[in-house]
């Protein structure tokens, strides 16, 4: 079986900035990618890179099999949702799903049938006579996905689509696409910079820095083990903590100069005293987040954050004992910022 | 050159074909023929500067220079200060500012010709309304100043400023523009003033007109390159160039007379180089003044764009 | 205390006021265009008529659309304004979106040709010309007062263009490429529908443009079977000077029809205003 969507050595430039540095890419048929990443790693360069919209200045694409790299964006077979939803204000909902349809010469009842049928499978066939102005921001969303759904892409792409929707429609509509795809089985891809949405909805996450993919893997491996610090620090709310080899926490066998991370999860925080195994740190702040709470802690002279049960929480100006457990440690190389295998991570192999 | 390329430039042709024979030639071949003597029965004869040298000593261009500047300086200023004044007046919504809005942009619709008649007799010394106006609640003869009625087609500075006055009642399209652009101004900024107790003529000086620096010398510009080529017909139609010998005679009437009337277009052509240089020093000189001014009014909003 | 956001009543009842004088000020002479042309024709001249004439009617009308051929001079001008018209805004609208499109490079060359284009004084572009059209047997028809059409009447019109279909969202352009739609199937089915506004105001100001045009007719129609209405108007003023109802008559005719497409094409924009409490 035939990839849905390989890349080779892609290398995109904008003006003089270079936003794609080289990016290999294989998404199987039917997977769903997100493409994950802060602004300004390239993340719209990549899927405007698979779309065709701009030239890339090195490598291949290829979608389904054929290689489209010369090809332009209307003969792709590529399907986009805009962050912006890009809907056309002088259109109705209907006009707006049918109108590459109908561009492409269907006639005018086969393609209102097929709108109507794709806005039916995204919730929204309510709204066809409406205009653009007459919708609400969750509606917008929904047409627009609509509108990329009618045309049956070989690949589909989306930029943000969640982006300006408010907090609770966000994760609710993120399950929608998360079914929508289950349902249809299209080759997706999907950029977001939002780790909690992409750990969600992925199959597989790709982490884009600096035109690179820094990561490629499932929500797990991505979580558990961050191939680069950089992961590391970007994959989590808040990020992994990321202390110097040589500091309070001192797992055997690790080389000088390596860095430590432990996420916020894996800190264990005791009151002093009761136990000697661990370093001894001091609360400086504390965060309640409903059941959880974040404890903001100093060891000697470096910052360590826990997510603690809001229960037993300790209070500002405690002194406490911070624990690890080995196996929830990981150490990355000072200069590259490389992955280093520690010893209880190399024992489980 | 792949599809779309081609597409694209077929639907600009039609435009660039236009530009260049119906501007860009003509242009070229006028700034030719102001250096022979052309008068379409002979065949046209290469004479140097000789023409130039002509209008140097042309009583007629003289006089017309001087009038178009005097026009530009003082309708460009004025037609500026009324627009402005009236889009500030009637940019909210009050009882009647929709009709008084319309009513600004009518005059300039008005057909230049019919425009041009209706101010020969509106501006008739004896029988003329804005005489008649002037003339109510003197005596003897004497407008209500005691002073006498201004005789707009026989006194070459009535003359002159009857033209002006002319020109203040077509600022539609500049007047549209303005307020166009203070409808567009940030409502944020006049909060802010607010806020910091600004009294109306400091809003008016610290945030609306630096807010507007950039439209408006665009429009000064304009403006400018408009009032060197245009008070054509008015002139023609109202004053016939006079009264005699050459009060209200412009540049560009200088140009149509000397072609159609007498058919020098050699000369009509060294004339029309003339302005044209004329036009671009005035723009250029504008520019300069204009360029610092409209900077300063444009920092700091950075949102608001020209022609980016 | 006024409430937040309106500015207090005795400002207001100025502002009302100063609309209320903008309104006198800017029709009177419109008025007394209307006024003017009532009166009756042929009398001897009096010294200050009265403003309102004594015996209105629509005398001078008769005698302005008879012995000015006014019918047969509004045909040709409606002629020119219904070609020239739509074929101006095609040219625009095509130009101001391959615009858009086309490499910045070629963009910027024909801004700044068509702002040249605007400094270049129109007379002096009339001997030229007028040697084109007469090389091609073309004076003393429509033809040369249609032409400019193909400038777009004014080169700003294609600039204006380019900056209203430059305001949509890149987004929309990048849906009709991946639609695969050619650039002309993007102006026509994306780009044009939604400044639908812009056009009107163009369609407006084209078709005064066209409409008021004399220089061009003044040049190069001789036969008054060619005349456009405002060349008709100009041959009836230096016919009978004196005659003023006749001629004002016969300026009113070719004023309403340019009156009338302003006032319908800006009925949006004058209804547009500003929040209220700030000058």
């Amino acid at each position: 079986m035939t990839a849905g969507l390989i890349l080779r050595g892609v290398h995109l430039t904008r003006g003089t900035i270079p936003a794609l540095r080289g990016i290999d890419l294989t998404v199987a048929r039917g997977e769903l990618l997100v493409v994950l990443g802060p602004s300004g790693a390239g993340k719209s360069s990549l899927l405007r890179a698979v779309a065709g919209l701009d030239r890339i200045t090195a490598g291949t694409v290829a979608i389904g099999g054929r290689d489209v790299t010369a090809l332009r964006p209307g003969q792709r077979n590529v399907s986009m949702v805009f962050q912006s939803y890009s809907l056309l204000p002088h259109l109705t909902v209907a006009d707006n799903i049918a109108f590459g349809h109908r561009i492409r010469g269907a006639d005018r009842r086969a393609a209102a049938d097929r709108a109507a049928a794709a806005a039916a499978s995204v919730g929204c066939a309510d709204l066809l006579a409406r205009r653009p102005h007459q919708l609400s921001g969750g509606e917008r969303q929904r047409v627009a996905l609509a509108r990329a759904l009618v045309r049956e892409p070989d690949v589909f792409l989306l930029d943000e689509p969640l982006a300006h929707l408010d907090a609770a429609l966000r994760t609710s509509m993120r399950t929608e696409i998360r079914a929508v795809h289950d349902r249809l089985g299209t080759t997706t891809v999907h950029v977001t910079h939002d780790q909690s949405e992409a750990m969600a909805l992925g199959d597989r996450i790709a982490v884009l820095r600096d035109g690179r993919i820094e990561q490629l893997g499932t929500p797990d491996e991505v979580w558990h083990r961050p191939r680069t610090r950089y992961v590391a620090s970007f994959v989590g709310a808040p990020g992994m903590n990321l202390l110097p080899a040589d500091g309070p926490l001192r797992p055997p066998g690790t080389a000088a100069g390596a860095e430590l991370g432990v996420r916020p999860e894996h800190v264990t925080v005791i009151a002093a005293g009761s136990t000697t195994d661990g370093a001894i740190g001091e609360v400086e702040r504390v965060e309640v987040l409903g059941e959880d709470a974040l404890v903001h802690l100093r060891l000697g002279a470096h910052a360590v954050v826990a997510r603690v049960p809001a229960r037993t929480r300790p209070a500002p100006g405690d002194r406490v004992t911070v624990h690890v457990a080995d196996e929830h440690l990981h150490a990355f190389d000072a200069i590259t910022g490389e992955r280093i295998p520690l010893p209880a991570e190399a024992a489980t192999r | 050159m792949n599809r779309d390329r081609r597409q694209l430039v077929l639907m600009l042709a039609p435009y660039l074909a236009g530009l260049a024979l119906l501007v860009l030639l003509p242009a070229t071949a006028t700034m030719t023929m102001a250096f022979t003597h052309t008068d379409l029965i002979a065949t046209s004869e290469f004479i140097g500067l000789d023409n130039f040298a002509e209008l140097a000593r042309d009583p007629a261009v003289h006089a017309a220079v001087g009038n178009s500047l005097s026009y530009l300086a003082y309708s460009v200023p004025l037609r500026l200060v009324l627009a402005v004044g009236l889009a500030l007046l009637l940019h909210r919504r009050t009882r009647g500012a929709g009709t008084a809005r319309a009513a600004v942009l009518l005059p300039g619709a008005v057909p230049e010709l019919a425009y041009g008649l209706m101010w020969l007799w509106l501006l008739n010394p004896l029988q003329g309304p804005v005489n008649q106006l002037l003339l109510l609640g003197g005596e003897n003869g004497r407008t209500m100043f005691g002073t006498l009625p201004p005789q707009w087609l026989t006194d070459p500075e009535d003359a002159r400023a009857g033209i002006v006055l002319m020109s203040l009642f077509t600022i539609g399209e500049t007047f549209v523009i303005v307020l166009t652009a203070r409808l567009a101004l940030p409502p944020e900024a006049y909060e802010i003033a607010e806020l910091e107790g600004a009294r109306a003529g400091q809003v008016l000086r610290r945030v609306t007109l630096p807010l507007l620096a950039p439209v408006l010398a665009v429009l000064v510009l304009r403006d400018t390159v408009a009032s060197l080529q245009a008070s054509f017909i008015p002139a023609l139609v109202v004053t016939n160039g006079g009264p005699p010998p050459y009060a209200t005679t412009y540049l560009s009437l200088v140009i149509y007379q000397e072609a159609f009337e007498y058919l020098r277009y050699g000369y009509a052509a060294a004339v029309a180089a003339l302005t044209l240089i004329l036009t671009v020093m005035a723009v250029l000189i504008q520019w300069r003044l204009l360029r610092r001014w409209a900077y300063h009014g444009l920092a700091g909003m950075g949102t608001h764009r020209l022609w980016g | 205390m006024t409430p937040p956001g309106r500015a207090p009543a005795p400002h207001r009842r100025r502002r009302a006021y100063g609309a209320a004088a903008v309104t006198v000020i800017f029709l009177s002479p419109l008025l007394l265009l209307l006024t003017g042309s009532l009166r009756e024709p042929g009398q001897p001249p009096v010294i200050a008529p009265p403003l309102i004439p004594d015996s209105v009617g629509t005398a001078a009308y008769d005698q302005a659309i008879h012995e000015g051929d006014l019918v047969r001079a509004a045909a040709n001008s409606m002629i020119v304004a219904a070609v020239g018209v739509p074929l101006s805004l095609l040219v625009a609208s095509l130009a101001g979106f391959a615009l858009t499109q086309l490499p910045r490079r070629v963009t910027a060359t024909v801004i700044a040709l068509s702002m040249l284009a605007m400094t270049v004084p129109a007379t002096a572009l009339l001997l030229p010309r007028f040697v084109l059209f007469r090389t091609l047997h073309l004076t003393d028809t429509l033809v040369p007062l249609i032409a400019p059409a193909l400038i777009a009447t004014s080169p700003l019109y294609p600039v204006i263009y380019y900056l209203a279909f430059r305001a949509i969202p890149a987004d929309s352009y990048d849906l009709c490429r991946l639609a695969d739609l050619t650039p002309m199937q993007t102006w026509r089915r994306m780009a044009l529908p939604q400044v639908r506004p812009v056009t009107a105001g163009l369609a407006a100001l084209t078709f005064v443009l066209t409409w008021s045009n004399v220089l061009d007719p003044m040049v190069y129609l001789y036969d008054r079977a060619v005349f456009t209405l405002p060349l008709a108007l100009r041959a009836l003023a230096a016919m009978d000077p004196h005659n003023q109802p006749v001629f004002l008559a016969a300026a009113v005719l070719t004023t309403l029809p340019a009156l009338l497409v302003i006032g319908v094409a800006q009925h949006r924009f004058l209804h547009a205003y500003g929040p209220e409490g700030a000058p």
